[in-house]
């Protein structure tokens, strides 16, 4: 029997067009449960509007997607509780602190007490590296690779099952990226997730993820690390026969 | 018992078997039902997790407290059957946060003391008046010194987005203050049968003061708050370190158009201001008080000459550097963060409008004693 697998998010049927420009053609994915999926593809392929779409923020021309169950519809209620996201630039509100940011989620969808408001979202901000210093500054006031941190302890401050993650590494030095990348594989190593993430980052591909989605064409191909490598379109052999990613392949750790 | 556990006391040992869901949604209920447990002296406590469905970190969370509580009270806990990461991780959170005790948050910010914050504001207002007295010069002088050529493109299209998109509106209300002042004034000369004197009231202020004024306040609040908010957005974006990497001086680039576009838009604008105070007076002369249009003019004629326009006319540049530089003196002040970009918009508008009517007070009395 084959393999059966939960999809935490589907998508079928999904086109974007922008004027006479056809991003997404029908486009089809399924984020199975307790995967990282990747997503990689050429600049103007569509993959942020992939994501805006899945969280609502766009509304796509045809398609149907599902997250969780829930049908997505343009700027309406989502299922907010359950997904955490961390976008690109963080997108930590500059007039609070990192406490008070991570805190505010928490607020608006309980009604917990303060005392326990606090200490969840302290908890959160250790989870992610960060200490109590960081805690109280503003976001201004951090290094780009601890707003990210910030921005995922936020991200993770409502328990998500499942994660978006826009280009978690861009913008971080090695050191910092590699760190990362080591704090997305514990996390999900921890909790129960499902991270899908949009990266151009080989490190990133080839030591966290277990599958990976390239925006080709319109359309996407969906594989395994193993798999993709050895996919015939062009842009992908491209891509992976990068000396960058040839590298990042041979260094990464072996899996499991 | 309930939905969440049930309690099974045997002897030295209370069998707490967790159920169903313990996760965030549900985190004030499974407070409460935990709160309720309570051991017998000498008992000890099993935490399992027979018919646990949904688990997660805060409701590990909220557990281990629990049983931290009872450990300080001397009873003994212990865990059976749970996913053993969720406790590694938490224990290591509490460890860190024991180690300090105050969290900053929302709810406890302090107003602080009265006094030294007042002495200090008082500092950084004077450090901050001082630098902005060098920065203007400091524009100033960078304007003068090595004029650009960008500048000219840059300064017609302030002219037209400060002056003439700012037309329609400066001259709806003037006109309306127009018609505002001669009514004021005919209710009072009606007493002494001298209604024609209303053409001197409205024409005179309207020139002198009203016309200039209500133009500036008007461009106060739409450009003094777009010069702002612009230059504000482009510190917060690093747009103005990048212009100045590559070279270009923000001053040159940013500010001398604006304060020059503004300089040359309101005297004209000003000129507008008049024309439709006028028309407001004239029209209701015409319409309500039996002065006619040819009444009108002959009497505006006979009461106002070109000194009573320059009066207005000078002012209006001096108003117009006092509103365009504080607006890009503030927007250039922004960092950090948005709240900080909207209070600098506000200052910059409030600020203008105040530094406006101070100049006019000025204005006025120099002008009276030198009988201008």
């Amino acid at each position: 029997m084959a393999e059966q697998h939960e999809h935490v998010i589907s998508i079928r049927g999904l086109h974007n067009r922008f004027g006479k420009q056809v991003v997404h053609d029908g486009l089809e994915l399924e984020v199975r449960r307790d995967e990282i999926l990747a997503v990689v593809g050429g600049s103007g392929t569509g993959k942020s509007v992939l994501l805006r779409s899945i969280l609502g923020l766009h509304g796509p021309n045809e398609g149907v997607i599902e997250v969780l169950g829930n049908r997505i519809r343009h700027l309406e209620p989502g299922p907010h509780k359950k997904w955490g996201v961390l976008f690109q630039g963080g997108a930590l509100l500059s007039g609070l602190t990192v406490q008070e940011n991570v805190e505010l989620p928490i607020a608006l969808h309980s009604d917990l007490p303060i005392e326990t408001r606090r200490e969840l979202a302290v908890m959160k901000i250790f989870m992610v590296g960060l200490d109590l210093t960081a805690a109280a500054k503003y976001p201004n006031e951090l290094s780009g690779g601890m707003r990210k941190r910030a921005s995922l302890a936020r991200a993770l401050s409502l328990e998500p099952k499942i994660l978006f993650l826009d280009e978690p590494t861009a913008g971080l030095d090695p050191l910092a990226a590699t760190e990362f990348d080591e704090l997305i594989s514990y996390l999900h190593a921890n909790l129960d997730l499902t991270i899908m993430m949009i990266t151009h980052d080989v490190d990133t591909l080839f030591n966290v993820c277990d599958r990976v989605a390239v925006l080709v064409n319109k359309g996407i191909i969906v594989d395994t690390l193993e798999g993709i490598v050895e996919n015939p379109d062009p842009w992908i052999q491209q891509y992976f026969g990068d000396p960058r990613a040839v590298r990042a392949r041979k260094a990464a750790r072996p899996k499991g | 018992m309930n939905e969440y556990l049930t309690l099974e006391g045997q002897g030295g040992l209370l069998q707490v078997s967790l159920k169903n869901d313990w996760i965030f949604n549900n985190l004030n209920t499974l407070q409460e039902t935990l709160d309720e447990i309570e051991p017998q002296p000498g008992q000890r406590v099993r935490f399992s997790c027979g018919g646990l469905k949904d688990f997660d970190l805060a409701g590990a969370w909220i557990l281990y407290e629990r049983s931290m509580d009872f450990e300080e009270v001397g009873i003994e806990t212990e865990f059976e059957g749970f996913r053993a990461t969720h406790f590694k991780f938490l224990q290591h959170i509490i460890d860190i946060a024991a180690q300090k005790e105050y969290i900053p948050g929302f709810y406890d910010r302090q107003p602080g003391h009265y006094w030294r914050n007042g002495i200090r504001k008082l500092g950084e207002n004077t450090i901050e008046a001082v630098d902005s007295v060098g920065f203007i010069a400091r524009a100033v002088l960078d304007g003068v010194k090595r004029p650009s050529r960008l500048v000219i493109g840059e300064t017609i299209r302030q002219v037209h987005a400060t002056g003439a998109a700012a037309i329609p509106i400066v001259m709806v209300i003037c006109f309306l203050m127009g018609i505002v002042l001669a009514y004021q004034s005919a209710r009072q000369l009606e007493q002494f049968g001298a209604n024609i004197f209303m053409v001197d009231l409205v024409a005179n202020s309207i020139f002198r003061e009203l016309g200039v004024l209500l133009a500036a306040i008007m461009v106060a609040g739409r450009s003094g708050s777009a010069f702002a908010a612009a230059l504000g957005t482009m510190k917060l974006t690093e747009e103005v370190d990048a212009l100045r990497v590559m070279g270009l001086n923000p001053n040159q680039i940013l500010i001398i158009p604006r304060v020059l576009g503004l300089m040359i838009a309101l005297p004209l604008l000003t000129i507008f201001a008049n024309a439709a105070g006028l028309l407001g007076g004239a029209f209701i002369g015409a319409t309500v008080l039996d002065i006619n249009w040819f009444a009108f003019t002959e009497r505006l004629a006979f009461t106002i000459d070109v000194n009573d326009l320059l009066v207005g006319l000078t002012k209006a540049p001096v108003f117009a550097f006092l509103i365009a530089v504080t607006g890009t003196l503030r927007g250039m002040q922004v960092k950090g963060s948005a709240d900080e970009l909207g209070r600098l918009t506000t200052v910059a508008v409030v600020q203008s409008i105040f530094l406006i009517i101070v100049a006019d007070a000025i204005f006025t009395v120099v002008y009276a004693r030198i009988g201008f």
